[in-house]
């Protein structure tokens, strides 16, 4: 508030009464500021008898009649409401001036499509409610149109963070190998994936890329798979120790060999693989190639039935799995298959990790969907050791 | 010639320093005087507002404005349930009916420092504040903001039901970090010097006193919290270890015998407790190993108060759900818990602190998280009475005295905001807020 010249009392040296260019119904009633004194005639009065008894010797006042008395008290009234007043008169006449008198006012015709509704049967906004069932948005990982309910599930899988996701994603793998993907765009891929994971986090980036050792047999793996034979770019990468010359080995070891292991020799090494009856690197056409060539053409190819697998087969669940694998609906195989898939690993496959072994398994089973096969021979649904059952069509039938 | 008085900006601009280097030389006066708003003549250390000329002109070419009040739509608006998120809706809801976080983000005070800004939490939760508060009636799909707090809280990820008070502080913590645009690592640095908005507003002292029975030296450590988690009645530890039916009025809550109220487990959270002999400390005065107590207050009140009651406990086998009514006050005065009132609280009174008339310690209610199936929240606009439940989308109107159904509810989480914000000494910030 500015100072008030305080020279009110007599009549000299005063302000003039301000000209105040609008009247008192204008003001609106938010600007009146909270502390006005509260004025009222007698006090006025008061203060004019106090400062006539105290001062104002030289006039003597008792002279005075009456409306001269009630003049001057009329005047004190008049400059102590000017005294409350002016400073605040200043404020708004400023504000005027200044141009943000009326910032605040929100014109009517704005406020009134957001006054709240309050019906029944409709929400505040005054919509019938349950109309928004069909919202969709777009997700930011792979940029597809997501149901909104449905957002949150998608979005686990979508990030890899589901219970299923691991196994859905190898899968992936496993069929994009088999169809003869280049190595670099599953890099790519890899790589895509590593971003996901290393968001605004190094330590998790560096976390992943460290689990990309270089020598693991998934990695090795993955350039296996070219064409289904051993490609020939990393061959230190291969173990060799995996594979048995069969110069050395006499007819009976090779047939005992060969009821127990895949035999497929390789183009590189011309050793024999000694994975398992149902490797995935080579493809049973060559296991019974081997096996002919070795044993003769009376040579069958083992059952898988042995001891090494717990799998088992049912008739209608290899129908139902058949149906699925062809369909190539990677994503929509039960959680039970990755149940049973575990109890294999611990068959002593012999090579790299668990987890790689688990994809393994996984990649025999799309690799059954390739072939066409209408057996349940990777049918590895049942958790327990299940006895083979006995009338099971050989896949080799439907092969031939 | 006109006799008008007139303004000029120049002669203004002298008066302002002129009036602020006085301030300078007067300091003592104005911690008398923050509580008056400005002392004539010395000058005004905290300024209205003024608009400059461009802001007069970019203000009047656009004339409509938006009101925030109690019988308009602004600011409410639904969320869409992307999939079991209504705990997380529940949360985004009370957060963006928070006044100063509201403020902060309207108007528009987020500097992003963040390397890649399409990452940024507190980015998304500027945008998320001006689509909640755009008048848009649609519900806003909030997946962006799910996206973000999956990848930056990885413990939350996961399509399943989860706790909304792991997701605020989760939510906070991620907000804490991104407003110091480090994603990792600095944020542990030094908590209590963190000036984030987030530690601004939601930051408190809870001051530990451990007192040795021996030698009676106190050890006092101050640790930075969120939120104060309140055990209830009906748990496995026991409820009352003073004598009940005391005077529990003191918020002006209803005090019916039997009914617990806020008031009375924040004094059980603030007793000074008797720690057994089989928690034996060795004292740091006397050197030796004695029994002790311990007492926890309030060393200083964060601007918005989070209480969360520990409705569920762990037990070896089950999750089990305390549903025990605990009635809280739509008013909150925190200063019988404040370290300041310790002393009473030593001698077993309860400082009542009607008389005093310092609003410094008074809270109001402006958000209730409630745990039923699916989680819910109840927000309460600035000053009137009416409150707004939403669920996963829709906003429905609350029936006629509907404050009292609020209330009424069994209450998990419950949001106060202070009701008088004070300057801080060191900084010209201004913030003046009414009593909301």
């Amino acid at each position: 508030m500015p100072p008030l010249s305080s020279g009110q009392q007599g009549g000299e040296g005063r302000w003039q009464p301000l000209e105040v260019p609008w009247t008192h119904t204008n003001i609106p009633p938010q600007c009146v500021q909270p502390c006005c004194r509260p004025l009222c005639y007698e006090q006025s009065e008061h203060r004019l008898h106090k400062s006539s008894q105290m001062k104002m010797e030289e006039m003597s006042l008792s002279g005075l009649d009456n409306s001269k008395l009630e003049a001057i008290a009329q005047e004190i009234y008049a400059d102590l409401v000017e005294d409350s007043c002016l400073g605040f008169c200043f404020e708004v006449h400023r504000a005027v001036k200044c141009g943000y008198f009326f910032l605040d006012d929100t014109d009517p015709e704005s406020m009134k499509d957001f006054e709240i509704v309050d019906q029944p049967g409709l929400d505040i906004f005054g919509q019938v409610f349950n109309q928004w069932k069909s919202k969709e948005c777009v997700c930011p990982n792979c940029s597809r149109s997501i149901a909104a309910s449905r957002f949150a599930p998608h979005l686990e899988k979508c990030l890899g963070m589901g219970r299923n996701s691991s196994r859905i994603a190898n899968r992936r793998i496993a069929n994009s190998n088999n169809m003869n993907k280049s190595e670099s765009d599953q890099e790519d891929n890899d790589d895509i994936n590593d971003n996901d994971w290393s968001y605004g986090s190094e330590k998790k980036a560096k976390k992943r890329k460290s689990d990309k050792n270089p020598n693991s047999p998934r990695r090795s793996k993955s350039l296996k798979h070219k064409n289904g034979e051993l490609s020939n770019s990393d061959p230190f990468k291969y173990n060799n120790s995996t594979g048995i010359s069969y110069e050395t080995l006499g007819p009976e070891e090779l047939r005992s060999l060969l009821t127990t292991q895949c035999g497929v020799i390789s183009e590189h090494t011309k050793k024999m693989c000694t994975r398992s009856l149902r490797c995935p690197q080579h493809t049973d056409e060559q296991r019974r190639t081997v096996r002919i060539y070795f044993l003769g053409s009376s040579a069958v190819l083992p059952e898988v039935e042995s001891s090494l697998d717990n799998d088992s087969f049912d008739m209608t669940d290899s129908q139902a799995l058949i149906s699925r694998l062809q369909w190539d609906g990677s994503s929509d195989l039960s959680p039970s298959d990755s149940g049973s898939s575990k109890t294999s690993e611990n068959q002593g496959w012999g090579l790299g990790t668990n987890s790689s072994e688990s994809r393994k398994t996984k990649k025999k089973k799309s690799h059954l969907s390739l072939v066409g096969t209408a057996s349940g021979l990777g049918s590895n649904k049942k958790k327990k050791p299940k006895p083979p059952a006995p009338p099971t069509p050989s896949i080799y039938d439907d092969i031939n | 010639m006109c006799k008008d008085y007139v303004y000029d900006r120049d002669i203004e601009q002298i008066a302002k320093e002129e009036q602020g280097s006085f301030e300078i030389t007067a300091s003592t006066s104005t911690e008398v005087s923050h509580q008056q708003y400005s002392v004539p003549g010395l000058g005004e250390k905290y300024p209205t507002w003024e608009t400059t000329k461009p802001e007069l002109e970019l203000l009047g070419h656009n004339p409509r404005r938006r009101r925030i009040a109690s019988s308009f739509t602004i600011g409410l608006r639904g969320l869409i349930n992307l999939g079991n998120t209504c705990f997380m809706n529940c949360i985004v809801q009370a957060l963006t009916h928070t006044p100063i976080l509201r403020d902060f983000f309207l108007s528009d005070r987020h500097r992003c420092e963040m390397p890649s800004p399409e990452l940024c939490l507190v980015c998304e939760m500027s945008s998320l504040f001006r689509e909640l508060y755009s008048g848009n009636p649609s519900p806003h799909v909030p997946y962006k903001l799910l996206h973000l707090v999956w990848i930056h809280a990885r413990h939350l990820a996961g399509y399943r039901q989860q706790d909304a008070h792991e997701f605020l502080i989760a939510a906070l913590d991620v907000l804490h970090r991104h407003c110091k645009g480090d994603d990792a690592g600095k944020a542990a640095s030094n908590p209590n010097h963190c000036n984030c908005i987030i530690d601004q507003i939601f930051t408190g002292g809870l001051q530990s006193d451990v007192t040795c029975q021996a030698c009676h030296g106190v050890s006092t450590t101050i640790d930075p919290c969120w939120d104060i988690s309140l055990d209830l009645p009906g748990s496995c530890t026991s409820f009352w270890p003073m004598s009940p039916g005391r005077e529990s009025s003191v918020n002006g809550e209803s005090h019916i015998p039997g009914i617990t109220t806020l008031t009375d487990c924040l004094r059980r959270f603030t007793r000074p407790e008797h720690l057994g002999s089989s928690a034996k400390i060795k004292c740091g005065s006397c050197q030796s190993y004695q029994e002790s107590t311990k007492q926890l207050t309030m060393n200083k009140l964060p601007v918005v108060a989070c209480f969360h009651f520990k409705r569920f406990e762990h037990s070896a086998k089950q999750r089990r759900k305390i549903t025990t009514y605990i009635s809280f006050p739509l008013e909150l005065d925190m200063t019988p818990f404040m370290a300041s009132s310790k002393e009473s609280r030593m001698n077993g009174q309860l400082q009542l602190p009607t008389n005093s008339g310092n609003d410094e310690n008074k809270y109001s209610l402006f958000a209730v998280v409630n745990h039923q199936e699916p989680w819910r929240v109840a927000t309460t606009p600035a000053s009137s009475g009416t409150t707004r439940t939403s669920g996963s989308s829709v906003m429905m109107p609350s029936s006629p005295r509907p404050v009292l159904r609020t209330l009424d509810s069994e209450g998990y989480l419950l949001f106060y905001h202070k009701q008088v914000l004070e300057h801080e000494s060191e900084k010209v910030k201004e913030v003046n807020t009414q009593a909301y």
